[in-house]
């Protein structure tokens, strides 16, 4: 969007705040695409990998690639403009960090997606490591491509020559994630350690209803005749003070009836 | 490949003790296979079941039928595979051990199986333990919280980004199926086990350095390569020449000498700090340790090196030389010593500092060495380096050697050192114990302070350095007539 550089107020500092937030934007829409690609990439290789998996994984990483090009021009543009106020530039820095270290995820798992591609084709299903899952990655990557579903829109019978080009075409783009992290740190010099983030230490718990995936990995822990051992002195203790609260209610209402 | 190695240090990492993954990812292939593999079975939980888990005693029969070995072999097999992360228990997830029962384990999916190129990053596991505090406030252990509080100091520019991603990586995860959730949770769990382990375990990640070429690749035939293969294939054949059961019988000698002396192949009393996190043993083997132990004295009975090289040793047949009166030899071998591994620096004031006390005529600790050695030195001492005083220092060696270390043996000095040395008793230490001196591990003196006080000594020494009667009285003796003049010491 264009920038109006001159120094008319109102207009400047809004079109400025503007750009802020658009970047926010774009940062925070790029960090979740990253980490539903890392969500698919751990299904590679398993027994849920497919056709469809190598799909998704490429939908999401053409996603994840436009947007890193986008900001990419955005945060240059406005980091190597110098009347850049410091609250401003300061912002920018922060989405420059949390930028790069996107692209740095991302690199890894395409490079780590790529090995894997080499390692287990698709022809031999044999080969695939039995993992203990079962469905595949559908619900991450419409979430990845902010789509409310993905249809199963192509065959699952497509020929062996497509997962190779693929593999190509997925080389190219790696080498082009590097082009670009090389291309930024030369242009733009952001000193990290001078970066301050906002957020607190610890994040905070999302949700408080998640107790049933919980449930189901406690199951696993080690001692598992422990915990139930203590609920349930819990449930005696607490039944058997409702005993007592429960007689002498009763007691004194005798008492109240035969007075 | 084209591809580089994803930490963009501009180096290359090779971890050529991890060679052994590529032959544990064949293995795990053919071990995961529906027909011909391990069963599998599937996992009953609360509200689902989840396929492909598979028992311990199923993954030990079919490794001792694949591979033909006997169950412990297999057992040790088995416990390697999920040392390295190829296998996670589903119970008792932190002890990373094949056990021989009905217990279950399961495959780990290929992108957390560890790798040689990619070493692991301390971002995912920030990330990692922020998605686990997401979940649940407060569930981190004590290690990982350290470990969460080191990383948001290191990586605190990050910070920000690393909490987003957390909480992305948590909402994609919600939006997978139940059981899957669950497998993922389990399968990061393990990875994490087994690349960063809790403090106190023995972690099988351990590599050893990082290489800057890769020892597996081939090496090309430059001139170079050819020019080292002719140097190295001279000087084996220069290479003086013994005869095997020489050698072999001087390294059975040397093996039974040390056997008991090794803290690999015998007891190390009180306990082996490496093993049991406790360091009396160090702090009783120090190097200016007063009251020597046992095994340490014994040490100095072997050979007259291991008496020179042990500080202590030096101490004690000081003493005994001084009561012989001729400390001037070991004096004069220790600053020998000091002239070789000196700075280039001080070598002449060194040299002629030694002159003047050792080895001219009338000095006043003059070491007694024969008239050819003598002239060899001092004709040498003109143009004085580092190796002048070579042959020099060797004949009082062997002096040392051939007379006094026999006698010091056979002293009452020796005899009553041996007689204080202590014994210390065998530390018997509970698991809980054990637990506890893992925590509280401290790192030892710094060597900055250990090189002031070795300084020190030195200096003490130098200031009290004796002067010998012997040679005041000879000096009398031969000047006979002439009136004796008192010699001050210095």
């Amino acid at each position: 969007m264009p920038l109006v550089n001159n120094k008319v107020g109102d207009n400047s500092t809004v079109g400025k705040d503007k750009a802020l937030i658009d970047g926010e934007a774009l940062v925070d829409s790029l960090i979740k695409v990253v980490a539903c690609y890392r969500h698919l990439a751990s299904c590679v290789g398993s027994c849920t990998d497919s056709l469809q998996l190598r799909d998704e994984l490429r939908q999401t990483r053409e996603k994840a690639q436009k947007l890193s090009v986008a900001i990419c021009h955005h945060l240059t543009s406005h980091l190597r403009n110098k009347s850049l106020p410091e609250e401003q530039r300061k912002e920018m820095e922060l989405l420059w960090v949390a930028f790069s270290s996107s692209l740095e995820l991302l690199h890894v798992d395409m490079c780590k997606v790529f090995k894997m591609g080499d390692v287990f084709s698709l022809a031999d299903t044999g080969t695939l490591v039995q993992t203990g899952l079962q469905g595949g990655g559908s619900e991450v990557a419409a979430r990845a491509l902010s789509i409310p579903d993905l249809n199963q829109a192509q065959p699952p019978a497509l020929p062996a020559g497509l997962e190779s080009q693929e593999q190509s075409t997925l080389e190219q783009e790696i080498s082009q994630i590097d082009h670009m992290i090389d291309d930024m740190e030369m242009k733009v010099n952001v000193l990290r350690w001078m970066v301050e983030p906002h957020g607190p230490q610890y994040a905070d718990p999302l949700s408080s209803t998640d107790s049933a995936s919980l449930a189901l990995l406690s199951v696993d822990e080690e001692r598992p005749g422990h915990q139930p051992l203590c609920q349930r002195s819990h449930i005696f203790v607490l039944l058997l003070l409702f005993a007592v609260v429960f007689v002498a209610a009763t007691l004194s209402v005798c008492i109240f009836l035969f007075s | 490949m084209t591809i580089r190695n994803a930490i963009r240090d501009h180096g290359q990492r090779y971890r050529p003790r991890m060679a052994c993954l590529r032959k544990a990812e064949k293995v795990l292939l053919e071990m995961q296979d529906p027909r011909t593999g391990v069963k599998s079975q599937p996992q009953r939980l609360v509200i689902t079941t989840i396929p492909h888990a598979i028992t311990g005693e199923d993954i030990i029969a079919w490794l001792a039928g694949r591979f033909q070995i006997d169950t412990q072999e297999a057992r040790s097999f088995g416990s390697m595979l999920v040392a390295l992360g190829y296998i996670y228990p589903l119970q008792d997830h932190k002890r990373l051990v094949i056990k021989p029962d009905a217990s279950l384990y399961r495959f780990q999916t290929p992108y957390f199986w560890p790798t040689q190129q990619w070493p692991v990053e301390d971002t995912d596991y920030a990330i990692y333990l922020a998605k686990r505090n997401i979940r649940k406030k407060g569930i981190l252990e004590l290690h990982e919280q350290e470990q969460y509080n080191r990383l948001h100091k290191w990586m605190n520019h990050k910070w920000d980004f690393i909490v987003m991603q957390a909480k992305e990586q948590y909402r994609a995860a919600k939006e997978r199926k139940k059981p899957d959730r669950v497998v993922f949770e389990c399968q990061e769990r393990a990875y994490w086990v087994v690349h960063r382990p809790p403090p106190g375990t023995v972690s099988a990640m351990d590599y050893g350095l990082e290489r800057r070429i890769d020892p597996n690749a081939d090496e090309t035939q430059t001139p170079d390569f050819y020019e080292r293969i002719m140097i190295f294939t001279q000087q084996s054949i220069m290479r003086p020449r013994v005869k095997s059961s020489v050698s072999i019988g001087a390294l059975v000698k040397y093996c039974t000498t040390y056997y008991s002396h090794d803290p690999f192949l015998s007891k190390c009393l009180p306990s082996n700090p490496w093993l049991t996190d406790d360091v009396t043993f160090w702090t009783l083997n120090r190097l200016n340790a007063e009251v020597p132990s046992k095994m340490r004295v014994e040490r100095w009975t072997f050979s007259f090196g291991e008496l020179l090289s042990d500080p202590r040793g030096r101490d004690d047949f000081r003493l005994f030389l001084k009561k012989e009166f001729s400390s001037e030899n070991l004096a004069f071998w220790e600053s020998c010593e000091d002239l070789k591994w000196g700075t280039a620096a001080t070598m002449r004031g060194k040299a002629e500092q030694i002159y003047k006390t050792f080895l001219a005529r009338g000095a006043p600790r003059w070491i007694n060495i024969d008239g050819k050695t003598m002239e060899i030195t001092v004709s040498g001492l003109r143009h004085p380096h580092r190796y002048v005083l070579d042959a020099a220092q060797t004949h009082i060696y062997m002096l040392m050697k051939k007379d006094k270390y026999g006698r010091y043996i056979k002293s009452p000095v020796f005899k009553d050192t041996m007689k204080k040395a202590i014994c210390p008793e065998e530390h018997k230490f509970s698991d809980a114990q054990l637990e506890q001196n893992a925590k509280n591990r401290r790192p030892s003196l710094s060597p900055i302070i250990l090189r002031q006080q070795e300084l020190e000594q030195r200096a003490r020494m130098a200031a009290n350095a004796p002067v010998d009667i012997t040679q005041v009285m000879s000096k009398l003796s031969q000047q006979g007539k002439e009136a004796p003049q008192r010699r001050t010491s210095r």
